[in-house]
């Protein structure tokens, strides 16, 4: 069980910021605009961090990670550059629904007032 | 302790991201309070994940200490995590920002 621990990881990070999707315009409705967001930071990233494993500057415990690998790293290392600016998306789409709406909701408080 | 291989990295990828923002895409991210609030967020669940991924009982992250500073802070975690982190999701966001400029 051990050896999923970083897959389970990044599948629970997902999975908890996935019902975030359902507030305003939500992420993965827009799949073009996500992947021109997303590939070019991922391609600069993956970059470094190859760098970085080839260096030695940092590498993986092998007993918590799959054994699956893609070039340079565990599988696990490439999905952590998909899914965490996954959640900062939707976490920035929430916020700004939530603000949206509530900017909208005082709105129409202060007109009745009037 | 030579900070060459994290440290200067991590702190150059904020600065990078900083020009791209002011000197390119000047989408305004840094002008929103949804991006402000956002961050606090993404920071309380990276202490989390990240908290989970480095703690030096179990880690499954291992950095070798020759590249970082360092300092661990909170619980094990490398500082030059968090410059990482921000720059990774905020450099994101300024290229999702820039196709609401567009459209």
């Amino acid at each position: 069980m051990d050896k999923w621990q970083y897959l389970l990881l990044l599948g629970g990070c997902l999975l908890i910021t996935l019902p975030l999707e359902f507030f305003g315009a939500g992420i993965y409705r827009q799949p073009r605009r996500l992947l021109r967001a997303l590939l070019p930071v991922v391609s600069v990233f993956l970059i470094w961090d190859a760098v970085a494993i080839v260096l030695k500057v940092w590498h993986y415990n092998p007993r918590y990670v799959s054994g699956i690998n893609v070039p340079f790293m565990p599988l696990e290392e490439m999905l952590f550059f998909i899914v965490i600016p996954l959640c900062g998306m939707l976490t920035y789409n929430v916020v700004t629904a939530s603000l949206g709406w509530w900017g909208r909701l005082r709105n129409r408080r202060d007109r009745t007032r009037l | 302790m030579t900070g060459l291989g994290y440290t200067v990295p991590a702190v150059i990828s904020v600065i990078a991201v900083c020009v791209l923002e002011l000197a390119v895409l000047r989408t305004g991210l840094f002008r929103k309070p949804a991006y402000w609030i956002s961050m606090v967020i993404v920071l309380g669940f990276q202490v989390l994940v990240d908290g989970w991924l480095t703690k030096l009982s179990a880690p499954i992250v291992l950095y070798n200490e020759k590249h970082t500073s360092g300092i661990r802070f909170p619980w094990d975690i490398p500082v030059e995590d968090f410059l990482f982190g921000w720059s990774l999701v905020t450099a994101v966001l300024l290229l999702w920002e820039r196709q609401r400029v567009r459209s």
